[in-house]
């Protein structure tokens, strides 16, 4: 023996002192079978009269030696050696693929690379968003390889689950719904410096983007204002109180004739002295302004003169604020869809529910802010943040008799235009047995794609939106398990029973990891109270009971293809099918309430988004199962528990297919309907659809449209071939003269730079 | 996205410059399909519009 192959392919000089060594060392790691150092070199002489020829590979040497220990009856020592062989092999695939995965992530473009197009929100392209991914790849690593029980790893890597976010997984948690009052009341602190109560609505809608991207650094899932037009609201008021007493000054200097100071002067003193004026009050403030009047007097003026001032101020400042207010929701869209704030590559993952708050101050909140998503970005752009979720409620907007009507028809044409705002349903039973009229805490929220967090078996008492979110969740490969069942459905439920036991057990390994973080873990959530019960949390204070406030979710993917794969049809195609299908489903709520009863905890069932997941699991199971029909022939499982989106349906049926699954997927869900253009344009279809949603039950529930935009002449809307306002195809160009032209007519034409600079 | 519509040296815009397609790809809404994961751009090519006519 001259040389021996190296695992890289190189050739290099045999040394047989190593395979001593190895031996040695393997020894070393055992008891109770001590070898000297004659038995060492025994051994090796053994293996080397193995070895033929002028060279072999690292691997056949190894192989040599595990045969001498064993032949030798050194067991324990063979055992070493083999097992710090498996050691190794496990770490150099482990960095060897972590390191291709790093090569391609250095070197490829994202649209040439499926790894780097995970997130659809985030641009693999910057050098942030390579170096996120780095960090990401890495973590998932070290989870798989050191921190995951076997089995769990392995049922993650070959594709029987799938754990999400499992680069955060020895981190933090998924989401919370953030109580902006509580937040705003007395001011409160980034971790990098304190910010005052805020005092006009401007500043509430920039600090409500502050504290979404404080949180939004400390947690993994997207972040959710659960009220915000009650949290606005106040704003608006403050707002209000300013523009009245500076509309008063003003109004004020010119009918009695003083110096601007001197009327304001007068006005300071009314505003410390009288209650302030409140956009209900409106003419009826007069009253309060003779009132002061008969107390102070005044020389300069007449009672007459001051009362009469009130009407114009109060008109003044009622457009004033509404105008602020429209500023303010614009810069709040602005902000959230430009501002990269988490971890330097992406916008945060905000979400803002509203729509019942039926004061003056907090519709005009929700009018502004629709008003602002429907005008679009600078250019006229889609935004894209935050996800915008309408809360429709019989008795206070569904109705055209309810107080909010007109913000559901304002709501419904900037979705018909938008896509946002989404539709929840307060009123579907499973929401509305938390409702408590005018307590926004007991009104159902949705975080960004679907979360939904309300139950609490931990604290019933503490069955409330705010402060709560999702722990973590991973998620089921149920078509899979309808594959390896072959349409027996008594070995499809007991597979999925232990699945269901090895993801639980998963999630409680989960916890166990999240419950050894500290409050200094999190500086805003925890250290400025977000989270539930929060408040009394130091530094050095452990968070393991008010984590149990948060849900742990078990997801699933795929309903369809796994009714494909057990009885040849999905449940959008046939009836019988659909029965079974909706026990499926049961069974596994049934199990989550179990769980929760069984632990004190909240587990809680979700209906997976799987952005990333789609892709992952068939492509697995079209490798190992090959391409069966209607199941493993697209690049895609199903969303869920979704009629498949290439099965021709009318939408009202398959909204009625997919209600009752709204009401067991307890830890989130979504509806979608496509419409055409027309039609989605059409503001009745819409809101008959909307209407269907509510009716039938669904809780959460949304139309998707086609919205292309031309960014030459800005036309939004849908665009086939041929862009319906200036008449160029894709890639195309038109003349200056046209575009100048097209101004005159469409304002919001876009200007275009010169190429000079 | 690419939203600076330029002018060339003989008067004419937008040269080169397609048109954006807003999708929603589980909830959240993204610019351009360029960003889609595969598994999800054959799902968004997939859809079927589904008509407002009851028992269709």
């Amino acid at each position: 023996m001259k040389t021996i192959i190296k695992r890289d392919g190189t050739e290099v000089p045999f040394d047989e002192y190593k395979i001593f060594n190895a031996v040695y060392a393997a020894n070393k790691a055992v008891d109770g079978e001590k070898m000297t150092s004659i038995d060492f070199t025994y051994i090796t002489k053994k293996v080397l009269e193995q070895l033929e020829g002028e060279t072999c590979t690292v691997e056949q040497v190894q192989d040599i030696v595990e045969q001498m220990l064993i032949r030798y009856d050194y067991e324990k020592t063979a055992k070493a050696y083999i097992l710090y062989r498996a050691e190794h092999a496990k770490i150099r695939e482990a960095e060897s693929d972590l390191m291709n995965i790093y090569n391609e992530l250095t070197y490829s473009y994202s649209k040439d690379a499926d790894i780097k197009r995970e997130n659809a929100n985030i641009d693999g392209d910057t050098s942030m968003g390579t170096m996120l991914k780095y960090g990401s790849e890495g973590a998932k690593y070290f989870v798989d390889n050191y921190v995951l029980p076997k089995d769990i790893a392995k049922a993650h890597i070959n594709g029987d689950i799938h754990i999400h976010d499992k680069d955060f997984y020895m981190l933090t948690e998924t989401c919370c719904q953030i109580d902006l009052i509580k937040l705003f009341k007395d001011g409160f602190c980034t971790g990098h410096g304190y910010l005052r109560e805020p005092q006009s609505i401007m500043s509430y809608a920039s600090l409500a983007c502050i504290a979404i991207q404080a949180n939004q650094n400390e947690m993994h899932g997207g972040q959710s204002v659960p009220n915000f037009d009650y949290s606005m609201a106040p704003g608006v008021a403050r707002s209000y109180i300013k523009e009245y007493y500076a509309a008063l000054t003003e109004i004020l200097a010119a009918k009695a004739d003083m110096s601007y100071d001197a009327a304001k002067a007068v006005a300071d003193k009314i505003r410390r002295e009288t209650v302030a004026p409140t956009i209900t009050m409106g003419e009826a403030y007069g009253e309060e302004l003779g009132k002061w009047y008969d107390k102070e007097g005044n020389g300069k003026f007449s009672r007459e003169t001051l009362v009469s001032c009130n009407k114009q101020a109060a008109e003044s400042a009622l457009a004033r604020t509404d105008k602020l207010t429209y500023q303010a929701m614009e810069a709040l869209i602005h902000n959230l869809n430009t501002m990269n704030s988490r971890a330097g590559a992406q916008v945060p993952f905000s979400s803002v529910n509203f729509g019942t708050d039926t004061t003056p101050e907090g519709r005009m909140v929700i009018k502004n802010l629709l008003l602002a998503t429907e005008a679009g970005l600078g250019n006229g752009e889609t935004p894209i943040f935050p996800v915008q979720i309408f809360k429709v409620k019989e008795g206070i907007n569904y109705n055209p008799e309810d107080p909010n009507y007109d913000l559901f028809k304002l709501a419904i044409r900037c979705s018909a235009k938008r896509l946002f705002p989404n539709f929840s349903f307060l009123d579907a039973p499973f929401n509305k047995k938390f409702y408590r009229e005018g307590d926004y805490n007991s009104e159902v929220a949705y975080m960004g794609c679907r979360t939904r967090v309300m139950a609490n078996n931990y604290d019933p008492s503490k069955a409330v939106v705010c402060g709560r979110g999702n722990l973590s969740f991973t998620s089921i490969n149920l078509p899979r398990i309808g594959i390896e069942s072959a349409r027996d459905w008594e070995v499809f439920y007991k597979k999925l029973d232990a699945m269901l036991d090895l993801v639980s057990r998963q999630l409680l390994h989960r916890f166990k990891i999240q419950c050894t973080k500290r409050g200094r873990n999190y500086p805003f959530l925890m250290g400025q109270g977000i989270w539930i019960d929060s408040d009394n949390i130091g530094p050095d204070d452990g968070v393991a009971e008010i984590l149990k406030h948060g849900t742990l979710s078990i997801g699933f993917i795929g309903l369809a293809e796994t009714m494909k794969a057990m009885t040849g049809k999905h449940h959008g195609e046939d009836e019988a099918v659909r029965a079974k299908a909706f026990e499926v489903i049961t069974h596994m709520r049934d199990y989550c309430d179990r769980k929760s009863a069984e632990t004190g905890l909240n587990f809680t069932l979700l209906a997976t988004p799987a952005e990333g997941l789609s892709g992952r699991f068939v492509k697995i199971d079209a490798e190992k199962y090959g391409k069966i029909p209607g199941v493993t022939d697209r690049n895609y499982y199903t969303n869920s528990f979704h009629v498949p989106v290439y099965y021709p349906i009318g939408a009202f049926d398959k909204i009625a297919i997919e209600a009752p699954y709204h009401d067991l997927t307890n830890a989130g869900h979504i509806s979608y309907v496509e419409l055409d253009g027309d039609t989605a344009k059409n503001p009745e279809a819409f809101e008959s659809v909307i209407r269907y949603m509510k009716e039938a039950g669904i809780g959460y529930g949304s139309v998707n449209h086609p919205v292309d935009r031309d960014p030459v002449c800005g036309y939004t809307g849908v665009i086939d071939e041929v862009c319906p306002r200036c008449g160029r195809r894709e890639g195309e160009a038109i003349s200056i003269e046209r575009l100048n032209e097209l101004r005159m007519k469409f304002p919001s034409v876009p200007v275009p730079c010169d190429c000079t600079h | 996205m690419n939203n600076t519509v330029v002018k060339n040296e003989n008067g004419l815009v937008g040269e080169g410059i397609g048109f954006e397609r807003i999708r929603r790809i589980t909830g959240y809404l993204v610019g351009t399909l360029d960003r889609f994961n595969n598994g999800k751009r054959a799902e968004v090519n997939d859809r079927v519009k589904h008509g407002l006519t009851k028992n269709n």
